[in-house]
């Protein structure tokens, strides 16, 4: 894709252990256009926040990436000089985290933080950032800006909170948002409100984000497109509608298949047997092939590549050509 | 079906939130409670699952902690099949005991680490005396084990040696094993991933056809109290403010505050759907709002709303406490 903004490609994470090296995140690829919302769905351990570590450049040594590349607009960015990502990340790179409590310094106020940010980034005085700040917290819906501006972190609620931390990741209008799990903190009420203002500011600003939640349901109210992840490889990608309604791969299915839905009255859900394997432990092949209910003898020695299907790109042999259906 | 198993009436708890005594003799403060749970009243029937919902803070726990007598209350009753819980004495408190017991929500947390599998899952069967002889006991941890879809050789390991799904079935088998009638579930399924939650929910669900268990359900995630509920009970700030069936509840909420709930449950099917915007966020119950507790967030609220608190009424097939619906208004 020519448009892409973000272009991932075969991205790969190892950590060094004692027993060896773990790959926490194996072959990934991926592009996410502008203003786009990718989803990157999956359960723990799946990799699908070291992707996310991985692009800002801020994976915890001794973990390093280890092969493939990231790029911004055709600039690579997985191989920059610590400084130079350090401009990236907050200028072209925003992110929101998890928890706001951990992403905002309890010891300044909001006023202090989000003007920091702005000066490091771009050239204004302390009036004109400041006027900037209140004009971002309007933005992403804090009551009486130009009062609460003041305030300390622990004087929010949680979900006021994680609209300042929106509002500092959109401080400099960076090109890209990292939402890591931004709404798992939340209560259901509050969580609508935020995915609200993401999609907003999406929309307003041409922002592209990339969504990472375990919470599927989160992913279909806000993404366009998703990456469903397993054991950290991409099991598939497809508009958002496609992979919920027809997915392709059976981890997927069975993933759909396992989420309680509002609407449908179901006696059982179904299930997926055992756990996803831990990193230590990957089988040879495709890595769901012990779970899998379709596995058949090449998926327990050959691991399939990612290939384009009916619209979408899913990693599953079965959909090779000239396997049995 | 009127048999009622579990009846709580007019359930009250308050906490102290006081500073300590000398800052409140130099501030000249009062002390301070909040009322975590207001005069809460429902009955659960005999093999049924009844759910409690609610946001962060309105109270669900606190409930869950009480019927079990962890906790004491404040004012009202609980009445296990007929007897009162909360004024019992500890020694015949713990005969009731055997026949009720709870799952908590962290599997890390609710399981002794320096405590083998078998040892944790026979204590109950030790303390109430359901087996004799230590051959006994052991066989029956096997079966249990079994049971939960662990194997029998398990029970000679560490809680740390398995995963959250796998110490969720082990926080399970403790449950069974005191062979009780009724299970406090406080959030089950809410630490593990959706997978591993399928398979706890499927395996509870075979455990009330199996062993007519009877089921409290407390989750904030509503996609799984519909799946696992009978009836369901909507709690903001300490008070129940709709009571239904499951299916009721969920084609036709009454209460606004049920009405935002489910509109901003984000579920797979809508797809592209708007919806409306929710309004404000839960008060601080240390100073809860007058009247009805949800008017400052509520699009059909009044003045009436804002002086006297409303009490749960039949509307057709729901129990709500709202004035707007008394009075048709919305």
């Amino acid at each position: 894709m020519s448009d892409a903004l973000l272009s991932v490609r075969d991205l790969v994470v190892e950590f060094p252990t004692r027993k060896g090296i773990l790959t926490a995140v194996d072959r990934v690829s991926f592009d996410i256009a502008r203003g786009e919302v990718l989803g990157v769905v999956g359960e723990s351990g799946a990799g699908k926040s070291m992707t996310g570590s991985a692009i800002i450049g801020l994976i915890e040594p001794p973990g390093h990436i280890a092969g493939g590349t990231i790029s911004i607009a055709g600039q690579r960015i997985d191989n920059l000089p610590y400084e130079a990502m350090r401009r990236v990340r907050g200028k072209r790179i925003g992110m929101v985290f998890q928890d706001p409590l951990t992403s905002l310094n309890p010891i300044y106020t909001i006023a202090e933080q989000l003007i920091e940010t702005i000066r490091t980034h771009m050239d204004l005085n302390e009036r004109q950032a400041r006027d900037r700040a209140i004009g971002l917290l309007d933005q992403v819906g804090i009551p009486a800006a130009s009062r609460r501006i003041d305030d300390y972190p622990h004087q929010f609620s949680g979900g006021m909170r994680q609209r300042v931390v929106i509002a500092l990741a959109l401080c400099v209008e960076p090109e890209l948002i990292i939402a890591d799990e931004p709404t798992t903190a939340l209560d259901v009420s509050v969580q609508s409100q935020i995915i609200d203002v993401l999609k907003r500011m999406c929309a307003d600003h041409g922002t592209a984000i990339m969504l990472i939640t375990h919470d599927m349901g989160v992913i279909a109210e806000a993404a366009d497109r998703v990456v469903v992840m397993y054991a950290g490889r991409v099991a598939e990608i497809g508009a958002v509608r496609d992979v919920i309604k027809d997915a392709k791969h059976p981890y997927t299915k069975g993933l759909m298949g396992s989420i309680p839905t509002l609407m449908q009255d179901s006696d059982r859900l179904t299930q997926i047997p055992g756990t996803m394997p831990r990193l230590t432990d990957i089988p040879p092949g495709c890595a769901f092939s012990k779970r899998c209910p379709e596995a058949f003898d090449r998926c327990f020695v050959e691991q399939p590549d990612c290939r384009p299907y009916q619209g979408r790109d899913v990693a599953c042999l079965l959909y090779d050509e000239g396997k049995p259906q | 079906m009127t048999d009622v198993l579990v009846g709580i009436e007019n359930l009250s708890r308050d906490f102290d939130v006081s500073k300590p005594w000398l800052n409140r003799v130099l501030e000249n403060e009062e002390k301070k409670y909040v009322t975590a749970v207001n005069d809460v009243s429902f009955e659960i029937r005999r093999g049924e699952t009844f759910a409690l919902v609610g946001e962060s803070g309105s109270g669900k726990s606190t409930i869950a902690k009480l019927i079990v007598g962890l906790i004491r209350p404040t004012g009202g009753q609980i009445l296990f099949d007929g007897t009162n819980v909360a004024t019992r004495g500890s020694a015949s408190m713990r005969q009731l005991r055997s026949r009720f017991q709870m799952i908590f929500q962290d599997p890390f947390a609710s399981l002794n680490p320096r405590w083998r599998v078998k040892d944790i899952i026979a204590e109950p069967l030790r303390t109430f005396g359901v087996v004799e002889g230590r051959a006994a006991w052991e066989k029956r941890v096997d079966e249990l084990l079994e049971t939960v879809g662990l194997s029998a050789k398990d029970g000679a390991k560490y809680p740390h040696e398995f995963s959250g799904g796998q110490r969720q079935r082990v926080a399970i088998a403790r449950a069974l094993s005191a062979q009780p009638e009724f299970i406090v579930c406080d959030e089950p399924t809410s630490a593990l991933d959706v997978s591993v939650q399928a398979q706890i929910l499927n395996l509870m669900r075979d455990l009330q056809d199996e062993f007519g268990l009877t089921y409290l359900f407390i989750s904030h995630d509503l996609s799984v109290v519909r799946h696992m509920a009978s009836r369901i009970g909507v709690l903001y700030l300490g008070r129940l403010v709709e009571v239904a069936e499951g299916k009721t509840l969920f084609r036709e909420p009454k209460h606004p505050y049920t009405k935002m709930l489910l509109d901003a449950v984000p579920d797979l099917e809508m797809t592209g759907r708007s919806r409306q915007p929710v309004e404000g966020e839960i008060p601080n119950p240390i100073d809860p709002p007058s009247g009805c507790t949800y008017h400052p967030r509520c699009p059909l609220a009044n003045d009436r709303c804002k002086r006297e608190v409303p009490v749960l009424k039949l509307h057709e097939n729901s129990k709500a406490a709202c004035f707007a619906l008394e009075e048709g208004r919305g």
